[in-house]
């Protein structure tokens, strides 16, 4: 896909491929010294690479959610807050297992994501949950009913 | 059938009963403890373990019977210390025709009540179920069918209302019909031979940190079960959103929302932590040690004990209740004008929030920051307890997962984490130094609690469990249950303290007299005074540390007001003090819990690095000569 190279101009719209070779010829010093700029060729309008900030990028990804269309959740932590899955099974040690059942986390039963960050929180009926991380890897969720159809 | 193995006979059996509550964590058992055994209730520890067991009686038409609120549990597989309590008690219901077990059930959420009930037929223990909170399960919507689960079950069910002592005489009248629930659930083929084996006592328990697989495939076929019979006689079903939620109860969600938001959660934890400050920091340690230390004690007190004592004939005797290390005049002030205040207040806020709900939100808002240091969220409810009394909160360890965490946690409640009594007291000295001063004693001692955490994290062998923890719903506490709790917390705590301070006044008293007391000072000049920096005196502060670190910040407090520390002694004397080893009960209780070995270890670890930690931050603000203009 040839999505992901392009960008477009924050101001005029126009689709380009970046890095052209517009600074460059507008005399730029900068042009061929690692210059991380977007420059539209066509409105000349000059921003930034956010792709070149590590910050940039970091931000990017924390406010990326995978979208249905894209990935299948298999994992309660796939899930965005908000969604509603069913449980499928719990993988993991055997301690965890035994907890998290003794806790009301069996097959079939629907779960609903409230938030992820710092830890997430589930509910299930009345019971609400937080568990970490490594905790909503280990736990298997399928879409529900109304969502596969 | 024959159950009964005690030699009783018929008309004892009708006399002396006993009735064990039974249920998951928050579905209102101590509320329905409180409502079936009103006032008369004492509080111990469980035979053979630290776990608090609290038993109560009522009267009936055939005698008393007794009620023992046994701790909340999942599943009746034990996988806690608390559990294993439950469970031994549940076991003696089904060996012992006088104990009835009452199986105390959130009427919202029926499923993971009958994982329960389910259990307790498999064990034969006769059984009554209460449904309670069966008023806010209505006001949802949901109207579970009592008469048909009771049949389904072949156990009394009545539904109650323990908060307004609903129901409650339907229950108690309900106790002679008490049956074990119908068990006719077929178990996976995988399964049925492990857990036959335990009930009928074959093979042991499974252990609480590697259990068997076959533990969660049993928990799963059970809820499998109990889903059913929760479709069944639960009229509307749960799903989200088929009925609106009372106003109340939106509140408390959303507000029990924000208290876990990556965002809000932080100004809110704040706002609770103070909430604690006023009412622990400057409430308590403030105005209430003022008026009793200064007011009752200061004023009327210690003058009245004086001239009555002065009539003793013997000069001795005198020294020892009213001279300068008397027991009433400095033992029994200190632990009831400075310590009791505080540790009351700290108890009644710690209660307080412990049953509104709000301590596994702090847990989760906090699990990050504790798992640098090897633990994780769930250790903050012992690490908010040890400000309350390092000695509770080591018992309260055991809700840890793992033996690593466990060990982390008992180690850092006894080098860092100081009890109200000391904080109080830290708290009294800070007002007397810059803010800037504080600020250095509580980096220092959280610098030091992180580090010493991080070194534990990667040198400890071991694990470090899994996060999960349960929120339940915020609720408004009940001021009965919160002030019945904070007595029963600080009687305990009297208990533990009062004869400590008395002996480590005696102590200080027999040492003056014999002369020894200035031979002591003299042998901790070296340290107290090359080291730290501190007068020689101090040494005595340092001494009836080995008592009681809360006693010693007491003495250094006084020492401080009458000589003129200066602001760097202070800070010293607070951060060592601050680290100085646990008091006496809390040794006690870590050889207990922990080992013999352990506790020593850790004694021997704590002692020379508090001093060695004082003399270091007393080098740091010295080398850059923080307050030295004053």
């Amino acid at each position: 896909m040839s999505g992901d190279a392009m960008t477009v101009c924050l101001l005029c719209g126009f689709a380009f491929e970046p890095g052209g070779s517009a600074c460059a010829e507008r005399g730029c010093p900068l042009a061929g010294a690692g210059c991380r700029t977007l420059d539209c060729p066509r409105c000349g309008y000059a921003v930034p690479d956010e792709r070149a900030s590590r910050l940039g990028v970091w931000i990017r990804r924390w406010f990326a959610r995978p979208t249905a269309s894209e990935t299948v959740p298999q994992r309660l932590a796939d899930l965005r807050p908000g969604d509603e899955a069913v449980l499928d099974g719990i993988e993991g040690d055997a301690a965890l297992a035994a907890r998290l059942t003794a806790q009301g986390l069996a097959p079939g039963v629907a779960v609903h994501l409230v938030q992820r960050i710092p830890s997430y929180v589930i509910e299930m009926g009345v019971t609400t949950l937080a568990v970490e991380r490594r905790v909503a890897r280990a736990i298997r969720i399928r879409p529900t009913q109304e969502d596969a159809q | 059938m024959e159950r009964c193995h005690h030699p009783a006979s018929p008309e004892a059996q009708a006399v002396q009963r006993r009735v064990i509550l039974v249920g998951n964590p928050n579905v209102g058992k101590s509320a329905l403890f409180n409502a079936l055994t009103g006032l008369r209730t004492t509080v111990s520890n469980y035979p053979g373990t630290t776990v608090e067991v609290a038993r109560g009686t009522f009267s009936s038409a055939d005698g008393d019977v007794e009620v023992v609120d046994s701790p909340g549990v999942n599943s009746l597989l034990p996988l806690t210390e608390d559990e294993r309590v439950t469970w031994d008690l549940v076991d003696a219901a089904r060996r012992d025709a006088r104990v009835v077990v009452v199986q105390v059930a959130d009427a919202k959420d029926l499923r993971r009540a009958l994982l329960l009930t389910l259990q307790l037929g498999q064990l034969g223990a006769p059984t009554v179920l209460a449904l309670n909170m069966s008023d806010e399960a209505e006001a949802r919507g949901q109207r579970v069918d009592a008469e048909g689960l009771s049949l389904a079950l072949g156990v009394p069910v009545r539904a109650t209302v323990a908060t307004r002592g609903k129901g409650i005489d339907a229950l108690r009248a309900a106790l002679h019909e008490a049956r074990p629930p119908a068990n006719h659930l077929p178990l996976p083929e995988d399964v049925a031979p492990s857990v036959a084996a335990i009930l009928a006592g074959e093979a042991p328990l499974p252990d609480p940190e590697a259990p068997a697989p076959f533990v969660a495939r049993y928990h799963e076929a059970m809820l499998t079960h109990a889903a059913v019979l929760a479709r069944r006689f639960c009229g509307t079903h749960v799903t989200r959103g088929t009925a609106p939620l009372p106003w109340s109860a939106g509140f408390a969600r959303s507000l029990g929302r924000l208290c876990t938001h990556p965002v809000w959660g932080w100004p809110l934890l704040f706002l609770v932590l103070f909430a604690v400050y006023e009412v622990v920091g400057v409430f308590g340690a403030g105005a209430l040690v003022g008026l009793l230390e200064n007011g009752l004690f200061g004023g009327y007190l210690n003058p009245w004990a004086k001239a009555l004592f002065s009539h003793l004939p013997s000069r001795l005797l005198q020294d020892f209740l009213v001279g300068q290390y008397g027991v009433v005049t400095m033992g029994l002030t200190y632990g009831l004008a400075i310590v009791l205040p505080i540790v009351t207040t700290f108890f009644l806020v710690f209660g307080a929030l412990e049953d509104s709900g709000y301590l596994p939100r702090l847990a989760v808002m906090s699990d990050r920051v504790l798992r640098a240091m090897g633990l994780n969220g769930r250790a903050v409810l012992p690490m908010v307890l040890g400000l309350g009394c390092d000695t509770m909160a080591t018992m309260t360890t055991r809700i840890l997962a793992t033996r690593k965490e466990r060990i982390l946690a008992t180690l850092l409640l006894a080098l860092g984490v100081p009890c109200s009594a000391q904080l109080g007291v830290i708290l009294a000295m800070l007002a007397a130094v810059p803010f800037s001063a504080g600020v250095v004693w509580f980096v220092a001692v959280a610098g030091v609690m992180v580090v010493v955490g991080w070194l534990g994290k990667h040198l400890l062998p071991g694990r470090t469990g899994e996060f999960v923890v349960e929120l339940p719903p915020l609720r408004l506490p009940m001021a009965s249950n919160v002030l019945a709790k904070t007595a029963a917390r600080v009687e305990w705590y009297l208990k533990e303290a009062l004869p400590l301070f008395a002996l480590g006044t005696f102590l200080l008293f027999v040492l003056d007299r014999l002369d020894l007391l200035g031979a002591v000072i003299r042998a901790g000049q070296p340290v107290v005074t090359g080291v730290l920096g501190l007068p020689p005196q101090a040494s005595e502060a340092f001494l009836i540390g080995f008592l009681r670190r809360d006693y010693a910040a007491t003495r250094l407090f006084d020492m401080s007001r009458g000589n003129g520390l200066d602001t760097v002694q202070l800070v010293t004397a607070m951060v060592t003090i601050t680290l100085f080893v646990p008091c006496v009960a809390n040794i006690f209780i870590i050889a207990k819990e922990r080992g013999a070995k352990t506790a020593l270890a850790m004694v021997a670890f704590i002692f020379p690095f508090a001093f060695a930690v004082g003399g270091l931050v007393r080098l740091v603000m010295r080398g850059l000569g923080l307050w030295e203009m004053r």
